[in-house]
């Protein structure tokens, strides 16, 4: 395995990684390893059409040249914390590591790109001779992919051969040789001595006949043999997994496939030996892998990078300008005086961004903000760079350093060498207005979103190795249902037998085994959510561009690992549903209560604020709504601003999973003294106290996580960085485990105690999945407290502007709209004299009412909405003025109807419906308008009988999912109470170990964590219940849980200190039914509110797809066993 | 419980009483039902086996009456005006039907109404298995839900919002004000489940797209008669599907004897024909070769020709300058082949998706329809790397031969040494892993002796595995 000296030097110059989507085999970090192991002098990367893998394979080779092998692996989670065992690894032995050190360092990689041509041309292998080269194949490729639909690449060989400088080629024969001969005379006459044509000795039969012949054209054209092995994974036991690829590319079954599969494993990474054998006949074939190699000139460091230059005026340095800029506006955010502290802190920001030569970045960003607040879109950045007095100056963000002292360190210590990071968050209704702007500003040509790698998950990859193995769709669709989420790493028996499926049957155990091999193969690219990369020079001659499936987006073919790893600039465009709410509130603020602010003029530290939050009353605020973070208020009961910045972080997975917020919430009791773990004598015994002294000794920050392993486990910087990265793509690779031995064991070692050591472990394990670093809890916390101010003080405004930039946040209409009035603002009806589209307020100052508007009802377009307005003027007397007056269609007055929009009119629902109905079905057009404009004839009293309050409340809640008559459980009370159960509010007066009953409408159902718990939150006409129900019991309920709407429940109250209750489930019960109760036929429609887990991350495409009747029940619901 | 493929998604299509009292739906997803309740048996739904059931039991329900049609996709109507007493009376017959139902494995809702939409009606959405007298259905039809009706869901919801609620409600409502509200068709559907209007129902008659009859005032014996009868029938019904592009894959001709007896016999074709000549050899050869011929006895005095599989046939124009016979040269004589010896004496290969060479064909009636699945492409410049002739299974040889990948230098097939002259290769060939984990690798050989014989041999494994290779012999070359 390890080649011997006395081999030939060969280099395999045609190697497709799995970034050759459904084509290679392995990663390129596999295939590197391998060849280093083989004894191969180099290697080239080829992937089809594309160089999305190359960055990978570099990053891998230089981690092989910098640190050897990987540290002792950990081979075997003992499953929950402390049981941990490790394996030592066979391979990790420390010669070995040097010896892969040292080749690793003479191992010279080629990158570039295999192209595959539109014109019947055999497919060429090009490598950039030198940096030219370079940007002539990325503009290359990019002309291909601007041509094609998303995914696919279309050049011709006139393509190539119209700027094929500084490339160095090798064309890959196809089987038959026709053509092959004219072909190379060609090429060699566009580009003479960089034409090379490959010979493979694949064992098709003919091998040496076809390699004779080879051998003779090549020399009639003059052009030099290549040996290559045109590889396709890096060991031949890798071959069942690429037929497997290539049935999921072919969609076929394995059964089915036949000739479209490779007849044989011979597609590796051959040892040079064997390459030797195979090319006896032409041994100079071989020794033309080492001239071509060393031609390649060309190393993805060389990429150098300007940053965009278009914030500079001319005239000015970057830097100058910033610092010109800078104190601009620091007087213009103090009119009173800059405060010492924020000058300081200016001064040695400016001198810091000077050295790092972080000026053009920071102008940038300043850039896109200023844009967004000429437009009039709210933004706020987050990120460590964010967390800079220079970043509050200039309007980036609104922490004010002047009060805040304790979030501003970071950005100047602990900077890693790496470009500055620096996120904003946009209104989500108005982001694409920012992206086009930068697309327009800078140019397609030197603008594009990064590229996000779609890689295969364990639902997915279950799915499709499911299928091409002939597993029935019910049994793949049972293994993928097994996963909770989509986010696992790993899929076990555990999760097999769990699907009611035996892992040791053949067919179940492949395909469980071969889709684990699958999981983290890159599946396609997409784009991200809006990671840009800008840069002065041509973009696409650093990367290739490509089309997104959006219209008007472009996206760059390398992810932000890739981007991070060439420190390239990416500036984050996101979007934030809460800001476009303030946005509204602040707007409605302005306009009905006299009081204009802006995001930085909002009165902080108000205690009126902070007494509200303490009583956890926060449906609607910003990150502190979900049910979690409402019962952790009144414990935690925050009084200043970074209490918010530590309440928003610590109920999270991350805390939660390390067991930290305990032994904080007791801390910041008083309860406990902070205890700072010390290490071993020897060690300074402070070391903890100076990381952790904030967060009273519990680590609740990434970046704490981060600092205990540099501090207490004496992370070198390159270690901790390799952490962070692999704590930020925990999800995608998994290498964080390889940090585990090493950082638990060395804290030991230093002397401290093994169950912390863990702790501090897992949770760094936790933030992997949910990181969240203080830069950006503060951000966050800024939109809390911004939030609740509004809430707090204007709470029809903030009602109103909720409701308007739905969807968002966690909580349904309905339940906004219950919580507004219960902070007194009068809620009034839709109605067709008197809504508009949005919801808007009504009255005067102090006693505003908050009109709903059509956007409630479902379905109703804004269209018909807008006409509806227009025509209003004198308000509508009767149904058929209406429709004729708004030209609206029947189905829009149905909708109306529906929604008893016509009590203005002085009709019901029913009489509404009924009038309606009546109407001709489509808007007459406007030229027989005035003809048709004849009253329908007297019709007889059809005698309806008068509908009844609880079916109201049930069109209520089916077309505009609330209601303001009533809430469904106060009609069924008298059923419910005939059985014993207690309101809500009853319930909370009981004491701690009473046993009760109630009943609800399902809200919420959750499964936090590791999922020991299942958390329902129950709804009638006096208030919410919290349910507990224990994950073991689960599978008893399962099916009350996943489809109950009307919950029934037995249980035993609960009560924390600080008064928060909990029912904690014994038995639950499916009572929808009783729904029907309401009216004959047609239930409510209960909506769930969005923090539904089983609800949330893959919604339904057809939200409102039509079941049966109209049993029109719950939206489609996330998967959450 | 059944699943189909709806908008991308696996909906539930039809479920069992078990399967409705948990809860789940029609429309539903698989894996939102999946969620609720892990341990579903779910079997894909086949619309076409399930439409071929209902009709094969409408065939047999014929024997309750002629009048029988389908109704939908899962209902059948019997028209039993004047059958009844045949059961004794009318519930003797409803239980009869519920019987017979049984028997077949199927579970039934039946109703005896006055017309057909009201039986419909009550079946679907009142008591099963009830005989409405005249004048009950009409009372027992006014109390079904509006559901009766089978309108859209929008429909139905807006009349369940007006507060009606029975077909009932419907009808003492002015049936002006319905019709402008919900279309005239509800008035129309209302009066049909009503017994207002009767519709009567089509029966459903088996029959051949395409038949042609002759009768005989004279009956005729003779062969010669009989032939000339066949050809004039056959140009008939060529005349017939000519018009409509059709041709025909199967004859039948049904021989009437004058004494009642009915013979058929019927002639199947490789592609489709309109051709009377062809098809007339092929009747004649399968009259010649008839185990029991054909007995006329005092003479058939109708004859019908049926063509009971038809497809579409496009007048084809012959090439202009080289008009390609070869191919429908080929069908005529698998077809009269096949007329002559049956189906299962001609066959023909038909290529296999697969690498390994002894699955890459496999025999099928020559008549089979092509598969589409082509021969692999051959290089015209090489010679051909497969064998003419193969043997099944391979026979085990004894070589000498060079590791690791070397063709023998010398071999032992049946007693005899082949000193091998000239050998290329190897061309290995993996193992089919998804079908025999264990398969060995093979490399294949094309080797020729001193005397010029060329074989075909491989080496089943490498040198150094556990156990030793093998080496086969696995065809010859021409």
């Amino acid at each position: 395995m390890t080649g011997s000296s006395d081999a030939p030097a060969y280099a395999e110059l045609a190697v497709a990684s799995n970034f050759s989507f459904l084509r290679g085999a392995s990663h390129p970090k596999s295939l590197i390893l391998s060849a280093i192991l083989r004894g191969h002098s180099g290697m080239g990367l080829a992937d089809r059409n594309t160089v999305a893998g190359v960055v990978r394979a570099w990053t891998a080779l230089n981690t092989l040249r910098e640190e050897g092998l990987s540290p002792p692996e950990k081979l075997r989670d003992g499953g929950s914390p402390g049981e941990t065992v490790f394996v030592e690894d066979p391979m990790n032995d420390p010669a070995l590591s040097e010896l892969v050190m040292a080749r690793a360092q003479a191992f010279r990689l080629a990158t570039g790109a295999r192209l595959a041509f539109n014109d019947g041309t055999p497919d060429i292998v090009a490598y950039p001779e030198n940096r030219a080269g370079w940007g002539r194949l990325t503009r290359l490729l990019t002309l291909g992919n601007r041509r094609a639909v998303k995914g696919q690449c279309e050049i011709g060989l006139a393509d190539l051969l119209a700027d094929p400088e500084d490339l160095l080629l090798i064309v890959m024969p196809e089987r038959r040789l026709e053509g092959l001969e004219p072909l190379l005379s060609r090429m060699d006459q566009a580009v003479p001595g960089s034409v090379w044509v490959s010979a493979a000795m694949l064992r098709q039969g003919d091998d040496r006949r076809r390699l004779a012949r080879l051998k003779s054209i090549a020399a009639a054209a003059d052009v030099p043999l290549l040996a290559v092995n045109d590889v396709l994974y890096h060991d031949p036991s890798e071959r069942d997994l690429q037929d497997v690829l290539t049935c999921i590319r072919e969609g076929v079954t394995i059964e089915a496939a036949g000739r479209r599969l490779l007849a044989n494993a011979e597609r590796y990474l051959k040892p040079p030996l064997e390459m030797a054998r195979l090319f006896t006949d032409a041994p100079e074939a071989l020794d033309q892998t080492q001239v071509l190699l060393d031609r390649v000139g060309f190393d993805l460091k060389d990429l150098t990078y300007n940053y965009p230059q278009e914030p500079t005026p001319p005239g000015w340095s970057s830097q100058a300008w910033l610092e010109d800029l800078t104190w601009q506006h620091a007087r213009m955010r103090y009119p009173d005086d800059v405060p010492a502290r924020v000058e300081v802190l200016l001064h040695k920001e400016l001198a810091f961004i000077q050295t790092q030569n972080f000026a053009p970045y920071f102008l940038t960003i300043h850039d896109i903000v200023r844009v967004a607040n000429a437009k009039g879109i709210l933004c706020q950045g987050r990120g460590s760079a964010a967390n800079s007095a220079v970043c509050y100056v200039l309007g980036i963000t609104c922490v004010d350093p002047a009060e805040n002292d304790l979030l501003f360190e970071r950005f100047l210590s602990d900077h890693r060498g790496e470009p500055p990071d620096i996120d904003v968050d946009f209104e989500h209704e108005r982001r694409e207005e920012i992206i086009q702007h930068i697309y327009e500003r800078y140019g397609r040509h030197r603008a594009g979103i990064a590229a996000t790698v779609i890689r295969y998950r364990p639902k997915s990859a279950i799915r499709e190795v499911g299928k091409v193995l002939g597993l029935t769709e019910d049994v793949t669709a049972r293994l993928a249902a097994s996963q909770w989420g989509s986010w696992g790493s790993d899929i076990g028996d555990r999760h097999v037998e769990q699907a009611g499926l035996d892992p040791a049957n053949p067919m179940i155990g492949r395909a469980v085994a071969m889709a684990t091999r699958l999981l983290g193969f890159p599946r396609h690219l997409s784009q991200h959510v809006g990671g840009f990369i800008l840069t002065q020079d041509r973009l696409d001659e650093l990367v290739p561009i490509g089309n997104a499936a959006m219209p008007d987006r472009t996206f760059i073919e390398w992810d932000k690992d890739d981007i991070d790893d060439l420190r390239l600039m990416k500036v984050d465009v996101l979007a934030l549903g809460m800001l476009t709410c303030i946005r509204k509130a602040l707007d409605l603020m302005r306009d009905h209560e006299d009081a204009p602010y802006e995001l930085h003029t909002v009165p902080t530290e108000q205690s009126d604020v902070y007494d509200m939050l303490c009583r956890g009353d926060s449906i609607g605020v910003f990150q502190v709504e979900s049910r979690a973070q409402i019962n952790m208020l009144p414990r935690l009961k925050p009084r200043t601003f970074y209490d918010l910045v530590i309440q928003v972080a610590i109920v999270r997975p991350g805390p939660i999973q390390g067991d930290m917020v305990h032994p904080y919430l007791r801390r910041r009791a008083g309860l406990e003294q902070p205890d700072y773990s010390k290490p071993g004598p020897g060690f300074n015994q402070n070391e903890l106290r100076e990381v952790l002294h904030k967060t009273l000794g519990v680590p609740l920050f990434q970046e704490q996580a981060m600092k205990v392993a540099m501090v207490a486990a004496e992370f070198s910087s390159k270690e901790a960085n390799g952490l962070r990265k692999a704590m930020g793509t925990f999800r995608g690779d998994g290498t964080l485990w390889k940090y585990e031995g090493r950082m638990v064991n060395r804290m030991v070692e230093r002397g401290y105690a093994p169950e912390f050591a863990q702790r501090c472990f897992d949770q760094i394990k936790g933030f992997g999945s949910y990181g969240f670093p203080e830069s950006h809890a503060a951000s966050f916390g800024k939109l809390v407290y911004i939030s609740s101010f509004i809430k707090c003080r204007y709470p029809a405004a903030f009602a109103c502007a909720l409701l308007n930039a739905q969807p968002m946040g966690f909580y349904a209409p309905a339940q906004i709209v219950r919580d507004a009035q219960e902070h007194g603002v009068e809620i009034r009806p839709i109605d067709v004299n008197l809504s508009d589209w949005d919801n808007r307020l009504e009255g005067r100052p102090g006693s505003l009412a908050l009109r709903l508007g059509f956007r409630q009802i479902d379905g109703f377009r804004e269209a018909w909405a807008r006409a509806l307005m227009v025509a209003r003027n004198p308000s509508f007397a009767g149904v058929e003025a209406l429709a004729r007056r708004a030209s609206l269609p029947g189905a829009a007055m149905r909708k109306l109807a529906d929604a008893d929009a016509f009590r203005s009119i002085g009709l019901d629902r029913r009489e509404a419906l009924w009038a309606v109905r009546r109407l001709p079905d489509d808007a007459p057009l406007p030229l027989f308008a005035a003809a048709d404009a004849r009253e329908l004839g007297e019709e007889e009293d059809a005698h309806l009988p008068q509908m009844r309050l609880g079916e109201h409340v049930a069109a209520d809640y089916q077309t505009t999912r609330l209601s303001l008559k009533a809430h469904p459980m106060a009609i069924l009370r008298p059923v419910f109470a005939g059985e014993g159960m207690l309101t809500c509010s009853e319930l909370e007066t009981k004491r701690s170990g009473t046993k009760v009953r109630t009943a609800g409408v399902v809200l919420v159902r959750q499964r936090p964590g590791k999922g020991n718990a299942i958390f329902i939150t129950l709804e009638d006409e006096t208030g919410v219940t919290n349910l507990v129900l224990w994950a073991r019991m689960f599978e008893e309920y399962r099916r009350v849980v996943m489809a109950a709407r009307l919950m029934g429940v037995e249980g035993v109250v609960e009560k924390s200190p600080e008064g928060v209750v909990h029912l904690m489930a014994h038995r639950v019960f499916d009572r929808s039914d009783e729904l029907d109760r309401l009216s004959d036929g047609h239930r409510p429609e209960i909506t769930l509110s969005r923090a539904d887990e089983i609800l949330r991350p893959q919604p339904s495409r057809h939200p409102t797809h039509a079941h049966p009747r109209n049993a029109r029940i719950l939206p489609g619901s996330r998967d959450f066993h | 419980m059944l699943v189909e493929k709806v908008r991308g998604a696996l909906r539930l299509a039809a479920l069992n009483p078990a399967a409705c009292a948990l809860g789940l739906t029609r429309g539903m997803t698989l894996a939102d039902a999946q969620a609720q309740t892990p341990a579903l048996r779910v079997v894909v739904h086949q619309p076409d086996a399930d439409a071929a059931l209902l009709r094969q039991v409408l065939e047999d329900f014929g024997r309750f009456t002629p009048m029988a049609a389908l109704d939908g996709e899962t209902g059948l109507i019997l028209d039993v005006t004047g059958c009844t007493h045949l059961f004794g009376d009318e519930a003797g017959l409803v239980r009869a039907v519920e019987r017979r139902a049984g028997r077949i494995g199927l579970a039934v809702r039946t109703a005896l109404a006055g017309t057909p939409q009201s039986a419909r009606a009550l079946a679907r959405f009142g008591r099963s298995g009830k005989v409405y007298r005249p004048g009950q259905d009409r009372d027992a039809v006014r109390v079904l839900p509006i559901s009766a009706l089978e309108l859209g869901e929008k429909d139905q919801q807006a009349l369940t919002r007006a507060g009606l609620r029975t077909l009932g409600d419907l009808e003492d409502r002015p049936t002006a004000a319905l019709a402008a509200r919900f279309g005239s068709d509800l008035p129309v559907r209302l009066g049909r489940i009503l017994g207002r209007d009767d519709v009567r129902i089509t029966p459903l008659r088996p029959r051949a797209p395409c038949v042609v009859d002759r009768i005989l005032f004279e009956p005729i014996t003779e062969t010669t008669d009989v032939e000339a009868v066949i050809g004039d029938l056959l140009v008939e019904a060529g005349v017939w599907l000519e018009q409509r592009s059709l041709g025909g894959r199967a004859f039948e001709v049904a021989f009437f004897r004058l004494d009642g007896a009915t013979r058929r016999i019927t002639v199947r074709t490789g592609r489709a024909t309109r051709d009377a000549s062809g098809v007339m050899r092929l009747f004649r050869e399968r009259l010649a070769a008839l185990s029991s011929p054909l007995d006329p006895g005092f003479g058939f005095d109708q004859l019908r020709l049926s063509v009971p599989v038809t497809q579409t046939l496009m007048a084809a124009q012959p090439g202009f300058e080289a008009p390609s016979t070869a191919s429908r040269d080929l069908d005529g004589l698998i077809d009269r082949l096949t007329a002559r010896l049956g189906p299962e004496a001609v066959s023909r290969f038909e290529p296999v998706e697969s690498h390994l060479p002894e699955r890459a064909a496999r025999l099928v009636w020559a008549g089979r329809r092509e598969s589409g699945t082509p021969w692999p492409a051959r290089d015209p410049e090489s010679p051909p790397l497969r064998p003419f002739q193969m043997f099944d299974p391979p026979q085990p040889i004894e070589t000498v031969s060079l590791a690791p990948d070397g063709p023998p230098a010398r071999f032992r097939w049946r007693r005899v040494t082949h000193d091998v002259a000239r050998a290329e290769g190897p061309e290995r060939i993996g193992g089919e892993w998804w079908r025999r984990p264990n398969h060995r690798t093979r490399d294949y050989y094309r080797v020729e002796d001193r005397d010029g014989r060329r074989f075909w041999l491989f080496r089943a494994g490498f040198y150094g595995d556990d156990p030793e290779p093998r080496w086969y012999i696995h065809g010859l070359f021409a």
